[in-house]
């Protein structure tokens, strides 16, 4: 396997942890070695009670159509559990994972945010 | 894996790399994708183009294809001109759906993105191998 993380230990200042949010932060390479570990820990998230998730891959050097079909399948899980939003964040410099998302045609499925701050402002007052 | 490196004239390149059809050794095809279009002359961007169409060829090779009796996919390079041609090789038939018009939501987006990332994708299917040929030209 390439080099992969993912971990809840993550923060936004001024932000204060609910049950009802997730953040979650992924680096490294996310092929289909390593997308059962995002798939999986999306899950427990969503099984945990969270029902907005923020996913920042800003660390991301490589994503495939395997995670990306992983990002849609948490949207869709969420939508059958009586709704939720994933926000995607993925900085402004990482340009090889946004090229991918457009190609892909994500930002019709997910909103893809250049900051966490931005992604959490979009879900806290999209309720 | 192995390796090897054939010198077929000044203008023609070949190399060829069998790779088990494990999921743990994609980065392997990443990397040698990678090395190939560095030595044509890509630039940084386009190799990165090259390695990630390689590795969603190689990604459906392992997912839905059959490895040959070694349990090994077949990737090669071949620079010719002005055009680098990688291709992946399985030894199973390919099945339609793997490549299906309308993609399921969660599936069905590897050959979008690589036509998106190389100038042609080919994919040459007979009975019992499937090639995905995955064509760049230098501009």
């Amino acid at each position: 396997m390439g080099f992969f993380y993912i971990s809840d230990d993550a923060s936004v200042e001024g932000w204060e942890r609910s049950d009802d949010i997730a953040m979650l932060v992924a680096g490294g390479d996310i092929d289909y070695d390593a997308s059962p570990q995002l798939r999986e820990r999306l899950a427990d998230q969503i099984h945990s009670g969270a029902r907005r998730l923020v996913l920042d891959l800003s660390k991301v050097t490589f994503i495939d159509s395997t995670a990306i079909g992983v990002l849609v399948g948490a949207v869709m899980r969420l939508h059958e559990e009586g709704g939720g939003s994933l926000a995607v964040v993925c900085a402004e410099e990482n340009r090889r994972v946004l090229r991918i998302f457009e190609i892909a045609g994500l930002d019709s499925m997910i909103a893809v945010h250049r900051t966490r701050e931005e992604a959490l402002l979009e879900l806290t007052t999209a309720g | 894996m192995r390796a090897t490196v054939e010198q077929g004239g000044a203008s023609r390149a070949t190399s060829e790399l069998r790779l088990p059809a494990l999921p743990s050794e994609l980065r392997l095809a990443r990397e040698y994708a990678h090395r190939a279009a560095a030595a044509f002359g890509f630039d940084a961007e386009r190799c990165h183009e090259v390695a990630f169409a390689v590795n969603e060829a190689a990604t459906n090779a392992i997912r839905h294809g059959r490895p040959d009796e070694h349990g090994h996919i077949h990737l090669s390079a071949v620079s010719d001109g002005d055009r680098l041609t990688l291709t992946v090789r399985d030894y199973g038939t390919f099945v339609a759906s793997a490549a299906g018009a309308a993609p399921s939501p969660e599936g069905g987006r590897g050959f979008a993105l690589m036509a998106g990332l190389m100038d042609t994708v080919q994919l040459c299917v007979s009975p019992g191998s499937t090639t995905v040929r995955l064509s760049k030209a230098r501009v």
